[in-house]
């Protein structure tokens, strides 16, 4: 009876999250795969169409392809330079430097303001042909191309943006940091390893599960990055679909298109890839995921 | 891990959400016709209703709606209009999703596309208000032809307007180019124009936006040479016209003429405080005419419009047509009082004054006499001009394509893709044409 009751008052607690779960969460996700096999514009009902959003999909739709190579690109290039400038911070803070709390508020501010369409906008601004950055570099002789507004280089700009936003990976890396045991250094100092090879051999290994979660939840953020690219390129994607980020084309098939069959597909499509993709983490992890007690 | 997916939660929430409500449409819509339930709802005589009003705009149109809507309130002390305004940029998305979900604002501004809206049954059946609460009979017939489907009335007009090209008259004096006689000037005379002033002015002046992926100027370019974008299920051109629209506006790329496809990407003509016509920099942009107001509010230059250039079969415009309506959302509480509003926008003496023409030349004949005494330069421009268009406008009405949106989104595509130098005027040419097809196919399914 009174384990019943421990049971009962359990799930009371967790009521909360249940509630969210089933009817926010869980219900809309049955109903988009529904959705998926329909031709839907969101003001008449939709329409069972079986497969064929997943079959144009894959054989004609050229901005698909567009996106799906912008998107990659994005994800491949901002993960690894976003975590290594992080960690590179993390460890210059990681020094025993006096204010480290200070710097580490202001480095995480960024990651505060950064999804946020204000910082978007401002990003615009700032490298815009005529934007600060480009006059900052007219200062030293260089005339710098225009970051937002050419196909070639928009997208690094969005890149950048991303890894601006390094502050709350640094503050994980940092916390990480200062788990590994100081001895271990002494030791290795005392046994005549420099600098590299202290990061090689401690810090690397002894920081493989923090990078390990760090790497995951930037890869999965990265790949639904949406306010950045609709922002900066004005809801189009553009120029030429260089900035057309697979969550923004979604929503441009959704509410612009009105296709929200499509969208609800290419919702899923994009579930998929990302659960491939964090499969393969998962199951390379065993490899190079070092956990100090066994990982048990 | 893999539970933590933001962006397809809430896109899968909106789905639910959405097609939950949707449903609920379905079976209000098919319980009957509307006026029933009006009637029953005046019956209440509620003492203090709040009714939700959507528009877009520039900022100028936002002061004026929002100071005829203030003396509206002063007039009718128990109606709060709440205003949800905004630029034209998702203007729509916004709408979609909100009728969807069934909380779509009392009073809507439509545009062209007011006819999609009816067929989907999101749109309250005015005719019962017609002749009481809302007079019409200083109104041109076709003015209310264009909002009634089935002999039901949708949307009061708001204005007449035309697709024009905005020019900068104070750039043309300043580079010695006479203004052109927009009744008989053609493309080859847009080009001289555009290349004179380019000339004249040096680096960083321009001729004239871009306008290679401008829908309007494009369709209107295809019935200027006795061609048509759509009608009737089928494409009206072909790739010629596409690669000869491209090569036109390539050969002023080539000359300097117009606005670099970078500098256009960041100051894109439509946004009207990015506009560098505004600032004096272009000469020549498209636009609605009646989005004259906004423009000339932002500059001391002097602003004009003219009709697009003619080709062979004439200057392929359709006659002017009413610019936007009023509409009311299918599923709001207070009928009675969204008329009330509707008629006070178009009739009231005052409100006129007020809100000038910011949505075009007013539709009822006895306020375009009363404003008349009042009107501005700016509005003498436009009046002028939509008579202008009414008397040389040989187009036969633009039929919209079926996937319109997507139709300028491609438009706007190959543009960039051509001006970039990315493709070929040739190869982007053949894409548009089998993009075009393949959306056609879709809808003749």
């Amino acid at each position: 009876m009174g384990k019943y009751k421990t049971y009962l008052a359990g799930y009371a607690f967790l009521l909360p999250w249940l509630i969210g779960f089933f009817a926010l969460t869980l219900g809309p996700i049955i109903a988009s795969l529904y959705l998926s096999f329909t031709k839907y514009d969101l003001l008449t009902s939709p329409e069972w169409i079986g497969t064929k959003n997943y079959v144009s999909m894959f054989t004609d739709d050229y901005r698909l392809k567009d996106s799906i190579w912008v998107t990659m690109k994005y994800v491949f290039l901002s993960v690894p330079v976003r975590l290594s400038f992080a960690l590179a911070i993390a460890m210059l803070l990681n020094q025993g430097l006096r204010l480290l709390n200070l710097y580490r508020t202001i480095y995480y501010i960024p990651s505060l303001l950064g999804g946020s369409v204000a910082i978007s906008v401002l990003w615009k601004q700032v490298f815009d042909k005529e934007g600060v950055f480009n006059q900052g570099l007219a200062m030293v002789g260089i005339e710098g191309p225009a970051w937002i507004s050419s196909p070639s280089y928009a997208i690094y700009s969005l890149i950048g943006l991303s890894v601006w936003q390094f502050g709350s990976v640094m503050i994980i890396f940092l916390a990480g940091l200062k788990q590994i045991p100081t001895e271990l250094y002494e030791a290795a100092t005392v046994d005549g390893a420099g600098k590299v090879r202290q990061f090689a051999k401690i810090t690397m290994p002894l920081l493989t599960p923090v990078l390990f979660f760090n790497l995951t939840i930037t890869l999965i953020q990265s790949f639904q990055t949406f306010t950045k690219a609709f922002i900066i390129s004005g809801g189009s994607g553009g120029p030429i679909n260089s900035t057309l980020l697979y969550s923004l084309y979604l929503y441009i098939k959704g509410f612009t298109f009105l296709d929200m069959g499509y969208a609800s597909a290419m919702a899923w499509v994009l579930l998929f890839i990302i659960a491939i993709i964090t499969g393969l983490l998962f199951l390379s992890s065993r490899y190079w995921v070092f956990y100090s007690d066994g990982g048990k | 891990m893999l539970r933590k997916k933001p962006l397809f939660a809430a896109l899968a929430t909106c789905a639910l959400l959405l097609s939950a409500c949707g449903n609920a449409n379905d079976s209000k819509s098919g319980s009957g016709a509307a006026s029933p339930s009006a009637s029953a709802k005046a019956s209440e005589k509620p003492s203090n209703v709040e009714l939700r009003m959507a528009w877009w705009g520039s900022q100028e149109r936002h002061d004026k709606t929002l100071a005829a809507i203030e003396l509206f309130e002063k007039q009718n002390p128990n109606i709060k209009i709440t205003a949800e305004y905004s630029g034209m940029d998702g203007y729509f998305d916004k709408l979609n999703t909100q009728i969807a979900a069934g909380n779509a604002p009392d009073l809507i501004q439509m545009g062209g596309n007011i006819m999609e809206y009816v067929g989907r049954n999101a749109l309250l059946d005015l005719q019962p208000y017609v002749g009481n609460a809302i007079r019409l009979e200083d109104f041109d017939q076709s003015l209310i032809n264009e909002a009634t489907a089935d002999g039901k009335l949708y949307g009061v007009t708001l204005g007449v307007s035309q697709t024009a090209l905005l020019f900068n008259a104070t750039m043309f004096n300043k580079a010695g180019v006479p203004v052109p006689n927009g009744e008989s000037w053609t493309f080859d005379d847009f080009k001289n124009s555009a290349l004179q002033i380019s000339e004249k002015l040096g680096k960083g002046f321009y001729g004239s936006y871009d306008l290679s992926s401008d829908n309007a100027s494009f369709t209107t370019y295809l019935a200027a040479h006795g061609k048509e974008l759509y009608r009737s299920g089928e494409l009206k051109f072909d790739k010629q016209d596409v690669v000869n629209w491209f090569s036109m506006w390539d050969e002023l790329r080539q000359a300097g003429a117009i606005v670099p496809a970078e500098v256009q990407v960041a100051n894109p003509p439509d946004a009207v405080d990015k506009s560098l016509i505004v600032k004096g920099q272009v000469a020549i942009q498209g636009a609605s005419a009646s989005q004259i107001f906004g423009y000339q509010a932002l500059t001391e230059d002097q602003l004009g419009l003219l009709p697009n250039p003619a080709g062979p079969a004439g200057n392929g415009m359709s006659p002017p047509v009413s610019g936007q309506f009023i509409t009311s959302y299918e599923g709001t509480k207070y009928p009675e009082e969204v008329a009330k509003f509707m008629d006070f926008m178009v009739n009231d003496p005052e409100a006129a004054v007020i809100l000038g023409s910011t949505r075009g030349v007013p539709p009822s004949a006895k306020i375009r006499d009363a404003l008349s005494a009042e009107s501005t330069p700016v509005d003498k421009i436009l009046y002028d001009y939509i008579s202008l268009a009414t008397k040389i406008s040989t187009g036969n009405g633009y039929e919209h394509f079926p996937y319109d949106n997507e139709f300028i989104k491609l438009l706007k595509l190959t543009s960039e893709k051509i001006a970039f130098g990315a493709a070929s005027i040739d190869s982007a040419s053949e894409e548009f044409m089998t993009e075009m097809q393949k959306m056609l196919a879709r809808a003749n399914q």
